[in-house]
C-alpha cells in the first residue's frame, strides 16, 4: 500500500488554459529610475551642474526606451501533479503560460495554510515550468493563490493576475508501524495470525498420538520412533480479527502540525495499514464534531475509503458529538470480541466515559495517548499551581482508566508506533471479560 | 548573480553611495549631517525592506500585541520607497559639496548600480536580465562620462556658463534619448 496509488487514480486532466486579464502598471524600478532622473536634473538646473544632469542620463534613456505593446490578456493553465497527496509528499504544480511575447513572466504561490511553497520560476515565451510545494497538514487543503507577473524587456512596467489555485486532498502521513496487537480470542473466520486452537495453519504448537482419520502426511516420524506409536504434529489455526480505529479529533492543541490531532490521524492511518496488510477487517471511528465511522472492510479500497475519511477531521473546536453516540453504532461497525484501538488526547471527558462503557461491556480496547501540549500560562504561582492541578487530573483520569483494565501507552509521534505497543504485540493480548 | 547576493549587493552599494556623497562631511556645510542622517536611514531600511521581501508577515493573534507592533513595523517598511528617499537625499548631499565633477560622476554610476541591484533583488531575478538594457547603460554611462568632461573644462566667462553647460548636458542627454531606436 503506497502513498502513490491515489495519485494514479486522481484525475490527470486539468483544466484547459484559460484567459487572465491583466492589471498593467509602471513597475518600482521605473519609479525609482525616475526619480534619480527627476532629482539629478533638478539639482542640476539648480545648482547650474552640467555633472548632475550627466547622472540622469543613463536613467533617462532607460525610461526612454520603453515599448507601449502589452498584451491586455494571457493564457494560464495550472494542473497540479496529483489531486491526493499524503502530508510532506512533494507536490508540484504545471503552470503554462501563453501570449506573453517578448515578455517574462514570473510566477510567484502566495500559500493558504498548511502549504509550504517551493521557489517561483521565471518563464520565457514557449516554457512552461513546475511550482513545487507540499502540504504540512492532512485535511481538504487550497493551495492559494498564484501570482503571475509580466516584465517588458526593459522591467519598466508590469502586468499583473491573479488565480485562484486547486483545492487538493492531503492525507495524512503514516506513522512508522510493523507489529500488531492480537487479541487472544479470535473470531472463527481465516485470517493469518495463529490462534490457540489447534487447525490448519503453518505455526507448530505440539505433538499428539495418531487417532483414525488423521492425515498422514502430518505423521511426525522421529517422535514415533522413540515413543513406539504413531505421532502426530499439531498446528494452531490460523484467524483473522476486527479491529475498529477510533480518532479522537476533537482538541486540536499545540504546534500546528504535531497537535494531537495530527497525531491521532497518522496513528490512526498507520494502525489500518498495519492490520489491513494482515488482512484484518478494520473499521474506523472520526469522534469530532460529528461523529463519523465506516464498518469493518478489507482491502487497499476500504483503506482509501478511511482516508477519505479522515479528510473530514478538521480538528475545530466546537461542540464534540455525543460520546455515548459511539456505544450506540450499529453491530456491524463496533463488531463484538473487536480489538478497539483508540487515539486520543483525553481530554474530551464523555469520551472517556464512553471508553469505560465500552470496557464495562467486554470490548477489548487499547488506548494510544497523544496529549503533547500542555495549557499555556505564565510563570507566576497561580499559573504554576494551576497547570499542577490539570496535570494531576490527566493522570487521575489514565489511573482510573489503567485500574478498569485498559492498556494505556503513551506516544510523541516522533518515534516508531512499535515502541509504545512493544508490551502488547511481542505476545497475544488477554482481555478479562 | 543570486537573490542573496543581489540582496548583499544593494546593500554595499547603499553604503559605498552614502559614504561617498559625504565625504568630506565639514564640506557640505550645516546641514550636511542632517541629509546624511536622512540617507543613511534610508538606505538601513531599504536594506530591511529587501530582507522583508514582498509576502505580508503572518497575522498575529489578537492577544500577541508585541506581534501585531511587528507586523506593522514590518507593513510600514514595505510601504515606504527607501530607495528614492535615498537617491534623493544623497544626490542633495552631493550637491552641498563644492563642484567636483569626478567624483559626482562615479557617484552616479554607483546610484544607477544600486538601483539595478535593488531591482535584481526585489524581483527575485537574474543579473541576465539586464542584458537587454546593456546597450542603453553603456550609452548612459557614455553620456555621464561626457558631461562630467563638460563640467571639468575651466569655467568660462560671465555667470551664463554654467547655466550653458547644464543646457548643453541636457540637450546631449535628450538627444539620447530621441535617438534611441523604438
Amino acid at each position: 500500500m503506497t502513498a502513490g496509488t491515489p495519485r494514479e487514480r486522481a484525475d490527470q486532466t486539468g483544466p484547459a488554459a484559460r484567459q487572465v486579464r491583466l492589471h498593467w502598471s509602471v513597475s518600482a524600478h521605473a519609479l525609482r529610475l525616475t526619480t534619480l532622473a527627476l532629482a539629478a536634473l533638478i539639482i542640476a538646473v539648480i545648482t547650474k551642474r552640467p555633472e548632475f544632469a550627466g547622472v540622469a542620463a543613463p536613467a533617462v534613456l532607460l525610461l526612454a526606451a520603453r515599448r507601449p505593446w502589452r498584451p491586455a490578456t494571457v493564457g494560464l493553465s495550472v494542473r497540479p501533479s496529483g489531486r491526493i497527496v499524503t502530508e510532506d509528499e512533494e507536490a508540484d504544480l504545471a503552470v503554462s503560460v501563453t501570449g506573453y511575447g517578448e515578455h517574462t513572466a514570473d510566477l510567484l504561490v502566495h500559500p493558504r495554510y498548511a502549504i509550504v511553497p517551493g521557489p517561483g520560476a521565471s518563464l520565457r515565451a514557449g516554457q512552461a515550468s513546475r511550482l513545487p510545494f507540499h502540504v504540512a497538514r492532512s485535511g481538504r487543503r487550497s493551495v492559494g493563490v498564484l501570482e503571475v507577473t509580466l516584465r517588458d524587456r526593459l522591467r519598466l512596467t508590469e502586468g499583473r493576475a491573479s488565480v485562484d489555485l486547486p483545492v487538493i486532498d492531503c492525507y495524512p502521513r503514516p506513522a512508522p508501524q510493523q507489529t500488531r496487537v492480537v487479541l487472544s480470542r479470535l473470531p472463527s473466520r481465516l485470517g493469518e495470525h495463529p490462534s490457540r486452537s489447534a487447525g490448519e495453519g503453518l505455526e507448530f504448537t505440539g505433538v499428539r498420538e495418531f487417532v483414525p482419520g488423521d492425515r498422514q502426511r502430518r505423521i511426525n516420524w522421529p517422535a514415533t520412533t522413540r515413543r513406539g506409536r504413531l505421532q502426530l504434529n499439531t498446528f494452531a489455526a490460523e484467524r483473522t480479527q476486527n479491529v475498529v480505529i477510533i480518532a479522537d479529533t476533537t482538541s486540536d492543541v499545540g504546534e500546528p502540525g504535531s497537535t494531537p490531532v495530527d497525531l491521532a490521524l497518522r496513528g490512526s492511518a498507520a494502525a489500518a495499514r498495519a492490520y489491513l496488510a494482515v488482512r484484518d477487517r478494520v473499521g474506523f471511528v472520526l469522534y469530532q464534531h460529528g461523529l463519523q465511522w465506516t464498518p469493518p472492510g478489507l482491502g487497499l479500497r476500504h483503506y482509501y475509503r478511511i482516508m477519505d475519511l479522515m479528510l473530514g477531521a478538521t480538528g475545530t473546536r466546537g461542540l464534540a458529538a455525543p460520546a455515548s453516540d459511539i456505544t450506540r453504532l450499529p453491530r456491524a461497525a463496533l463488531p463484538p470480541g473487536s480489538l478497539i484501538l483508540v487515539f486520543s488526547p483525553l481530554l474530551d471527558r464523555r469520551l472517556v466515559e464512553t471508553l469505560r462503557d465500552l470496557r464495562e461491556r467486554g470490548f477489548a480496547m487499547l488506548i494510544i495517548d497523544v496529549l503533547n501540549a500542555e495549557p499555556p500560562g505564565g510563570r507566576d504561582g497561580l499559573s504554576r499551581l494551576a497547570r499542577r492541578i490539570w496535570r494531576m487530573e490527566q493522570q487521575a483520569i489514565r489511573f482510573s482508566l489503567r485500574e478498569l483494565g485498559i492498556p494505556l501507552v503513551r506516544w510523541d509521534g516522533e518515534q516508531s508506533l512499535d515502541e509504545p505497543l512493544a508490551p502488547y504485540t511481542r505476545r497475544v493480548m488477554v482481555i478479562h471479560r | 548573480m543570486t537573490i542573496a547576493r543581489s540582496g548583499a549587493a544593494a546593500a554595499l552599494l547603499a553604503v559605498a553611495c552614502v559614504v561617498w556623497s559625504a565625504v568630506p562631511l565639514s564640506g557640505a556645510g550645516g546641514a550636511g549631517p542632517v541629509v546624511l542622517a536622512v540617507a543613511a536611514a534610508c538606505a538601513a531600511l531599504g536594506t530591511v525592506r529587501l530582507t522583508l521581501g514582498r509576502s505580508a508577515a503572518e497575522p498575529a493573534g489578537p492577544l500577541d500585541p508585541a506581534g501585531q507592533l511587528g507586523r506593522g513595523l514590518a507593513d510600514l517598511v514595505r510601504t515606504v520607497p527607501w530607495a528614492e528617499g535615498m537617491v534623493v537625499a544623497v544626490l542633495v548631499l552631493e550637491a552641498l559639496h563644492h563642484s567636483r565633477p569626478w567624483h559626482t560622476g562615479l557617484l552616479g554610476g554607483a546610484m544607477l548600480a544600486y538601483l539595478l541591484a535593488v531591482h535584481l533583488a526585489e524581483s527575485r531575478s537574474r543579473l541576465a536580465v539586464l542584458r537587454p538594457q546593456a546597450p542603453l547603460i553603456a550609452a548612459g554611462l557614455g553620456l555621464l562620462v561626457l558631461a562630467v568632461g563638460t563640467a571639468a573644462l575651466p569655467a568660462g566667462t560671465g555667470s551664463a556658463a554654467g547655466l550653458l553647460a547644464v543646457l548643453a548636458a541636457l540637450a546631449a542627454v535628450v538627444v539620447g534619448g530621441l535617438a534611441l531606436p523604438r
